[in-house]
């Protein structure tokens, strides 16, 4: 009963920290705004319908932005906001446990990921029966998972927003742009295929352009290998040093 | 009767790479009692406190607190412990009644202690304020209210009155006596010896990362008044130092007599004094 409340309270928590931080919260508004002005300004040429090539890039960009920008942000800066201004240590003594903390942490980041995923689809007007299926929601989920826990692993190392905010631009040129580029090069597209986010973006694809996608083993592999990898970098900083170096 | 051990430190040392920050620290904590860490900036007093609440390993030593290993413990501790570190934030985009009432939730704490602790240290008006508009000092005593809502055995302080106004010090000094009337113990770091002298019971004077004297303040400042002397103000407000000789006793008691004194007060050294004589450096260094 106790460490349910302890979790509800870790919940209410992080959702006033996220809620209430302007920075974090426009980056979904900003990432579906982005889509829908790129699609207005293509569409302008194309009597507002869209050729799959452009749906898919702008699926691409809205898939890649969503898991990269707003989940490593969401997760990373509201962590390193209550280093910031030292709250972390405040409830970190007061009987919260790593496990509820790190729940409580993922828990709004990672609906939110899922969610923005969703209206991106929408958003960008692509096949609407070709996506929605199982494995796009598998997908996109573990997508988002390991997004938010590149978020973590960004929020134990910051010590403020603005070290955040350094961190996370290399691994956002990383996962977010490799796959963009990937259709322009080889060797990105090479790439892509090892990226968490280059499997959504390679089921995007697919679907954009009426290709019904098939989940591969490679796919399955890249995806659960960097969710396993992406845990195991966590709790070896974690176990390091906590949230918190002293 | 003797009073129950609840902080107990034997042999603790810290060191990291380059220095030592704590050698050979041993000292107890009663049940009811406050005990101060005095000691200047980078004595080792926040190192001490961290170390007893889990939140770092010594290197050698043993720190017993409630009972548990301070190698063994873990979150749950914080149920019977409250925490007031340097610089603890406050939730400043949230009003003050809602600081306290996600911590309530985790501690399982009723609401009407809320309304308790917010009217004991003075901030009830003040509940559906957000947080961050409040004072330093409000600041200060909503982290103290924080600290103690889940009424914890033994309340931690480092430096809680540093870089306050003296008001707002004396209220939180007030505070701290209120709460060890009610049974808890505090074990409290400052390198303000007026502080230290008011609330400590016993103090350790901590200087790189030694204990180099420890015991009542009273009986630690008796203990160096080597050369005793007297502070006289006469009727027409001349101001004389005695030293303690048998020549002197003679004319201070024939000022007596003649009912001359105004005023007249030992002159036993503070524990700013002590720890300059002890240490030959200033505690405000």
């Amino acid at each position: 009963m106790n460490n349910r409340n302890k979790l509800t309270a870790v919940l209410q928590l992080k959702w006033l920290c996220i809620s209430t931080n302007k920075a974090i919260m426009i980056g979904p508004f900003l990432t579906i705004g982005m889509v829908i002005l790129f699609r207005l300004i293509y569409g302008s040429n194309t009597n507002g319908t869209l050729p799959p090539v452009l749906t898919a890039l702008l699926l691409n960009l809205g898939l890649s932005m969503n898991l990269c920008s707003d989940g490593f942000s969401m997760v990373g800066t509201s962590i390193a906001e209550e280093k910031e201004k030292h709250t972390l240590r405040a409830l970190m003594t007061s009987s919260v446990t790593g496990v509820q903390y790190f729940i409580g942490s993922i828990f709004f980041p990672f609906l939110f990921t899922v969610a923005v995923n969703f209206a991106i689809i929408f958003v960008c007007d692509a096949p609407v029966e070709l996506l929605l299926t199982p494995a796009f929601l598998l997908i996109s989920m573990v997508a988002a998972l390991i997004s938010c826990i590149i978020g973590m692993i960004i929020g134990i190392c910051a010590k403020d927003q603005m070290n955040a905010n350094l961190i996370a631009y290399p691994l956002m040129m990383v996962f977010m742009l490799i796959p963009i580029l990937g259709d322009l090069s080889t060797l990105m597209n090479k790439i892509s295929a090892f990226l968490f986010t280059g499997v959504v973006t390679k089921m995007a694809n697919s679907c954009a352009t009426g290709t019904p996608y098939s989940v591969t083993a490679l796919d399955l592999s890249v995806l659960f290998g960097e969710l396993i990898i992406s845990i195991l970098i966590f709790l070896l900083l974690y176990k390091r040093n906590g949230y918190e170096k002293d | 009767m003797t009073q129950k051990v609840l902080l107990k430190l034997s042999h603790i040392s810290k060191r990291y790479k380059t220095e030592t920050a704590l050698k050979d620290i041993s000292m107890a904590l009663h049940e009811g009692e406050i005990l101060g860490f005095l000691g200047p900036s980078g004595a080792g007093k926040t190192t001490a406190i961290k170390i007893i609440t889990g939140q770092l390993r010594q290197t050698t030593g043993e720190a017993k607190l409630l009972d548990t290993d301070s190698a063994n413990i873990d979150a749950s501790i914080y149920e019977k412990i409250g925490v007031v570190a340097d610089n603890s934030g406050i939730y400043e985009k949230i009003p003050v009644w809602q600081n306290l009432s996600i911590f309530a939730k985790i501690w399982n704490v009723p609401k009407e202690r809320i309304t308790e602790v917010l009217q004991q240290v003075g901030l009830y008006e003040y509940r559906k304020k957000y947080a961050g508009k409040l004072s330093k000092g409000q600041m200060q005593r909503l982290v103290l209210a924080r600290a103690v809502l889940h009424k914890p055995r033994i309340l931690f302080l480092d430096e809680p009155t540093s870089g306050l106004d003296p008001a707002t010090a004396v209220s939180i000094h007030r505070m701290l006596l209120d709460l060890k009337k009610d049974g808890m113990s505090i074990f409290l770091t400052t390198h303000n010896m007026e502080e230290a002298e008011k609330l400590c019971d016993n103090v350790a004077l901590l200087f790189h990362g030694e204990i180099v004297e420890y015991g009542p303040p009273q009986e630690i400042c008796l203990k160096y008044n080597r050369n005793k002397q007297y502070s006289v103000r006469l009727e027409n407000q001349e101001q004389i130092t005695f030293a303690q000789t048998s020549e002197n006793i003679t004319k201070i008691a024939e000022l007596m007599q003649e009912n001359r004194i105004q005023s007249i007060h030992s002159c036993e050294p503070t524990l700013e004094d002590v720890f300059l004589q002890v240490t030959g450096t200033s505690l405000q260094s």
